[in-house]
């Protein structure tokens, strides 16, 4: 293969890659594990699945407060950014919570910091499997 | 559902849920993995505890 070839061939499959991993690392967002699986890391997936479902569904058990994204100062909105990490967990969230809600007690408190936790817990998976599909060691 | 976890239930349950999240996520082998997450879960719970135990004399 000549340098020409080459230098030509490079930067284009660089470019697919870096498309590849960002789309691993959006649908790891999506749905917890999922970027993992699709590089066949399936013990990561696995536990990413069920660490940020666990703390969701416990989350949610206790009534913490889901922020949507009418935020009326930076920290709800913030709470949404972490809420929101968990991709299509932050859906079934508000359906494990059909009455809402429940902050009057340290429980919902504790809730509230369980499901930010778990979006940013996702976040970082999906950061994760991103770099790895990018080839960095992960 | 209506779950009612004490403080130091939801403690042991974050620490334990994120230690095995990170231990799987930044070590490779196994026993590497054990190690990390044995060792990430006496932090969280030895400093928890013990930042307790330094703010009880203020909580009254």
């Amino acid at each position: 293969m000549t340098e020409d070839t080459m230098a030509g061939t490079t930067p284009r499959r660089d470019s697919r890659r870096d498309t590849m991993a960002f789309a691993i690392g959006v649908a790891g967002w999506v749905l917890p594990g999922l970027g993992h699986a699709l590089l066949k890391m399936w013990g990561r997936a696995v536990v990413i699945f069920l660490s940020v479902g666990a703390l969701v569904v416990v989350g949610a058990g206790m009534r913490g407060n889901i922020f949507t994204s009418q935020a009326s100062d930076a920290f709800e909105s913030l709470g949404y950014l972490a809420d929101i990490g968990t991709g299509s967990f932050y859906f079934l969230a508000k359906s494990l919570e059909p009455n809402g809600p429940d902050v009057s007690h340290a429980t919902g408190d504790y809730g509230t910091r369980l499901l930010a936790t778990a979006g940013v817990l996702n976040l970082l998976a999906a950061l994760h499997a991103y770099e790895a599909a990018r080839g960095r060691k992960a | 559902m209506d779950l009612k976890l004490s403080h130091l239930q939801t403690m042991v349950l974050f620490a334990a849920v994120i230690s095995i999240a990170f231990g799987f996520l930044s070590r490779r082998r196994p026993l590497d993995r054990v190690k990390y997450i044995v060792w990430s879960l006496f932090l969280f719970l030895a400093i928890g505890l013990g930042i307790g135990w330094v703010m009880y004399p203020f909580s009254r």
